[in-house]
């Protein structure tokens, strides 16, 4: 997870309205002071296309529909502007990673809100996907071709959709994004023991999940 | 021990596939980058924050009114309280006595004054009275 103000990119940066007469870009913490200070809506406006591509990179871990994610994108943001007041750059969290954690908790609302009318069941997984998870389990190999990554894809989100969001969210951040247990456990206000004990218990619940299968 | 063993490979080997297949669930990098870029994405943001800031303001407007009715309610009870100690105390001695209250208490009328000339004057008019000044009225038209 990104810590620092750059946030990570998928492409080249933005354009930069304000920082023409400076010759510079702002700082965060100066573009969130604008906006708190005075309302200036131009400094929100960089600050979302500053980090735009890390909420949306947030948002397509979890979802794969373009509108799930830009309604992750719009809730994030929204969620943050009003926040705004709230957000403290003295302590040690970046506005990147202050961002990073209202981008997750909309994700984590996102899945809870789903869960609630389930629309894709386990029962759904087809022969071919069966097939495939067999081959998978005795060949140690990742199956790189197209074809294999579609039917993964499928088999990952009915499978994943079987997850409780908390389970979910934890394993997505662990194996996915790549943070540590203390980062996972700040980003979520749980404990550490908690972040592990769930972590435990979503490889246990997605092993039994597979096992079903072979 | 061998069961164990090959339990645990096996722990493993689906541990493995699981941790791969969430990762080929969060491979959406291509959406992502076209979601990201989209040119009405900030628009929209925009609106959602203008809508939102409107429903804030309604609602803060609410809990204002909600908190102003909530501080009137004592001082309107004790006004209330306050009017019907006066009321209590302006009634005559014998209404009070009585422990019930009178029409001329309510109508102020003990008190000296137009209204209770007026009504003085009125009671004292007979009906014979009335009658014999409309025929008088009538006869002086007639004489005219």
């Amino acid at each position: 997870m990104a810590d620092n103000s750059e946030p990570v990119t998928l492409e080249s940066p933005p354009p930069k309205p304000l920082a023409a007469a400076a010759g510079a870009e702002p700082p965060d913490a100066e573009l969130v002071s604008r906006v708190v200070g005075a309302g200036d809506e131009a400094a929100f406006e960089q600050l979302f296309h500053r980090h735009r591509r890390r909420v949306t990179l947030i948002a397509s871990r979890f979802f794969s529909q373009r509108e799930q994610m830009e309604d992750i994108v719009q809730e994030s943001f929204t969620k943050a502007y009003f926040a705004l007041p709230d957000f403290n750059n003295e302590q040690d969290t970046s506005f990147a990673a202050w961002l990073a954690r209202i981008a997750f908790n909309a994700c984590y609302d996102e899945l809870r809100r789903i869960k609630r009318r389930p629309e894709s069941a386990i029962s759904n997984v087809t022969e071919e996907e069966m097939v495939w998870l067999r081959e998978q389990v005795g060949d140690d190999r990742r199956a790189d071709d197209i074809e294999s990554g579609a039917v993964a894809r499928d088999l990952a989100a009915k499978l994943l959709s079987r997850l409780s969001p908390e389970d979910r969210l934890v394993l997505v951040m662990l194996d996915v994004e790549g943070m540590s247990v203390a980062e996972i456990a700040e980003s979520n206000n749980w404990s550490i023991s908690k972040v592990k004990v769930r972590a435990h218990r979503a490889r246990a619940h997605l092993r039994s999940l597979l096992r079903r299968f072979l | 021990m061998v069961g164990k063993k090959s339990q645990s490979e096996s722990d493993k080997r689906l541990d493995r596939l699981a941790s791969s297949l969430l990762r080929t669930s969060a491979e959406n990098e291509a959406e992502a980058e076209r979601v990201a870029s989209s040119p009405f994405l900030y628009t929209r943001i925009s609106a959602r924050i203008s809508a939102e800031r409107e429903r804030r303001e309604e609602r803060e407007n609410w809990l204002t009114l909600l908190g102003v009715m909530w501080r009137a309610v004592p001082g309107m009870a004790l006004a209330a309280v306050f009017a019907f100690a006066l009321f209590w105390s302006a009634s005559p001695p014998g209404a009070s006595a009585r422990g019930g209250f009178s029409v001329e208490a309510l109508l102020g009328t003990r008190d000296a004054g137009i209204g209770q000339i007026v009504f003085a004057e009125t009671a004292s008019l007979s009906n014979d009275e009335v009658l014999a000044t409309i025929l008088n009225e009538d006869e002086r038209e007639a004489s005219r």
